[in-house]
């Protein structure tokens, strides 16, 4: 080979690794501070909650889990067996496993493969499968990912309310502004892009087939993860258990804030209830330390109830 | 196979004790990951080789196994990604996924690297240096005579055909034409004469062991000895094996010689470690300091 044909093939190597995102070192660390919690039962018991943890260089969140908490790993280090010894399995015949949430929604990939970005929310949580393994979305991350978006991306953020002109819709806008976030105000809308992060607000009879997150919502935990059902009539809302049975059945005023997601599609939120009281409960309790942890919440009289609620 | 009689105190003790010292080495080797120990481990391996006299046996030993070493000290930091400090970002590659070398992938794959070093150095140049083959099957015929003739058989004929190989490869050279290295066809030649000539040799081998009376029933006790007693050097190497498995095995149980590999390296280097460092060469090398009875 001559020298300059050798020094052609190192130069598109060379190219090859830049491009590649291949470098020396750890690479560059996250901008902004972030938050890792470790919980056990749909978040019921906190395990670790670090807001600054842990980082260095350009992290996974394997990597990141691993600086900050005690893990024992399988299949050569990319899947989680264990965190500060919980561990997968089963527990009393039914299947538990670690699930992780980056931004509240589930990653579809080993821990090992999923970037860390500055100000992401890492929550990993422990819990029964047996009814559904497939959780696609949380709320318990809130801000997230209206603040820092998904893989290191703002995204657009929508808010669709059966009425623009209610009160809860007013209050859901005004506290995503707080948080320095634009968003675009309008009525349901059956054509929204797939990066658009969108949250409708409104009582359930009015959302209900609107959309289809809504329509996934309606069959149930399995279609959409979402551990809560309104009646036909919208005016009943069941808060079911991790086994998939009705837990607690909320009347009126009862509000239920969730979210759920379609495949290749950003997670939709839903700030609901049956009736407009509902709603205004839920609205209200879209607060950091009320979603905290939480994969859904339902509020009745004002008082927060997790969703799912624990298994009687 | 390639034992030679040296003047050392671990040729003079008798076969199965110097295989058991042999099979204590790789013992130790085995029970630890600790880079301290291993050293130590290395030390003792190396200084029993050059004090025995087999030190270029084991040199040349290790020119084999340096490369076996380095492939698996190289191959473990692009399979394993349990490590934290991130030295190089190699990006996605296809199946693979993605892959970061990490410090302590580098350091695990050392470990493991000489670790099968150390075994192949230990469990094969020692041993075959220093361990009259014949001896220690002679040993194993009380255990299984059809096993150990097999083995005697195996041991006795891999030279024999070497030297075959060498003979004909020299026939080959001497015809007119012949290059000074065979081609493929021509090694394939080789080969077909040397395998025809050893099944021709095994026909021969079987039907003089079944003249000879191999195949009767009085032959399976084989003739009756009379107990050697032990030397101070079967007991001195014999002593000196226990003592290395005993000291591994419970440097293990008490927690002795440490190590994570991950998620950051640890090596515990405390002054317990340093001594069982220590305590391994030592008992590793006390046998030879006896040379009483060694023949020059």
């Amino acid at each position: 080979m001559s020298a300059r044909s050798t020094r052609g093939l190192l130069a598109a190597l060379c190219a090859a690794v830049a491009l590649g995102g291949c470098g020396v070192g750890a690479g560059d660390g996250p901008g902004a501070p972030v938050g890792l919690a470790v919980t056990r039962d749909f978040g019921e018991r906190a395990l670790i909650e670090i807001d600054d943890a842990k980082v260095a260089g350009a992290d996974t969140v394997m990597r990141v889990l691993r600086r900050n908490a005690t893990v024992q790993t399988r299949y050569g280090g990319e899947f989680v067996q264990s965190i500060d010894g919980v561990a997968g399995g089963r527990r009393g015949g039914r299947p538990v496993d670690w699930f992780i949430y980056v931004n509240g929604s589930l990653t579809d990939q080993g821990a090992g493969a999923v970037d860390v970005h500055g100000g992401d929310r890492i929550w990993w949580d422990h819990h029964d499968w047996g009814l559904t393994p497939d959780v696609r979305a949380v709320v318990g991350s809130y801000p997230e990912p209206f603040v820092h978006g998904d893989a290191g991306k703002r995204l657009p953020v929508r808010v669709e309310c059966a009425d623009p002109n209610a009160g809860a819709c007013k209050v859901v806008a005004d506290k995503l502004i707080a948080l320095g976030i634009p968003i675009g105000r309008s009525n349901i809308s059956r054509s929204a892009a797939d990066d658009t992060l969108r949250i409708l607000v409104g009582p359930w009879s009015k959302l209900r087939g609107r959309d289809a997150e809504a329509v996934a919502v309606d069959a149930g935990p399995r279609a959409s993860g979402v551990f809560a059902r309104f009646d036909a009539s919208g005016e009943e809302l069941a808060v079911l258990d991790p086994r998939g049975a009705t837990a607690r059945t909320l009347r009126a005023g009862s509000g239920l804030v969730a979210a759920t997601r379609a495949k290749d599609r950003q997670p939709v939120w839903f700030v609901t209830g049956t009736d407009d009281a509902g709603v205004a409960s839920a609205a209200r309790a879209l607060e950091e330390g009320a979603l905290s942890n939480r994969y859904a919440l339902a509020v009745s009289d004002d008082l927060p109830i997790a969703v799912p609620a624990r298994a009687r | 196979m390639f034992h030679v009689r040296r003047a050392s105190p671990l040729h003079a003790a008798r076969a199965p004790v110097a295989a058991a010292y042999a099979a204590a080495l790789v013992t130790a080797v085995l029970a630890f990951e600790n880079p301290l120990v291993l050293g130590a481990i290395a030390i003792a391996i190396v200084a029993a080789a050059m004090l025995a006299g087999v030190g270029r046996m084991l040199l040349r030993a290790a020119l084999f196994g340096v490369p076996f070493a380095l492939v698996i000290a190289l191959v473990n930091p692009l399979v394993a990604d349990q490590g934290l400090t991130v030295l190089l970002r190699l990006g996605e590659l296809g199946p693979l996924g993605r892959l970061d070398v990490t410090g302590e992938g580098l350091i695990f794959g050392a470990v493991l690297g000489l670790r099968a070093l150390l075994v192949v150095l230990a469990g094969g140049a020692l041993l075959g240096a220093t361990v009259d083959a014949d001896e220690l099957l002679r040993g194993f015929r009380r255990i299984s005579v059809r096993s150990a003739l097999t083995a005697a058989l195996a041991v006795r004929l891999v030279p024999v055909l070497g030297r075959d190989a060498r003979r004909l490869a020299d026939a080959r050279r001497c015809r007119p034409g012949a290059t000074p290295r065979p081609g493929a066809a021509e090694r394939l030649q080789i080969v077909r004469a040397v395998t025809t000539g050893a099944l021709d040799r095994a026909l021969d081998v079987a039907a003089t062991l079944e003249v000879r009376g191999y195949a009767t029933p009085a032959a399976k006790g084989g003739r009756r000895h009379l107990r050697e007693p032990w030397s101070r050097h079967d007991l001195a190497f014999a002593a000196s094996a226990t003592g290395l498995v005993v000291l591994a095995c419970g440097a293990r149980l008490l927690g002795v010689g440490g190590f994570d590999a991950y998620p950051l390296t640890v090596v515990a280097t405390g002054p317990s470690e340093w001594l069982l460092a220590v305590a391994i060469v030592a008992v590793a090398i006390l046998p030879f300091a006896d040379r009483r009875g060694v023949l020059r």
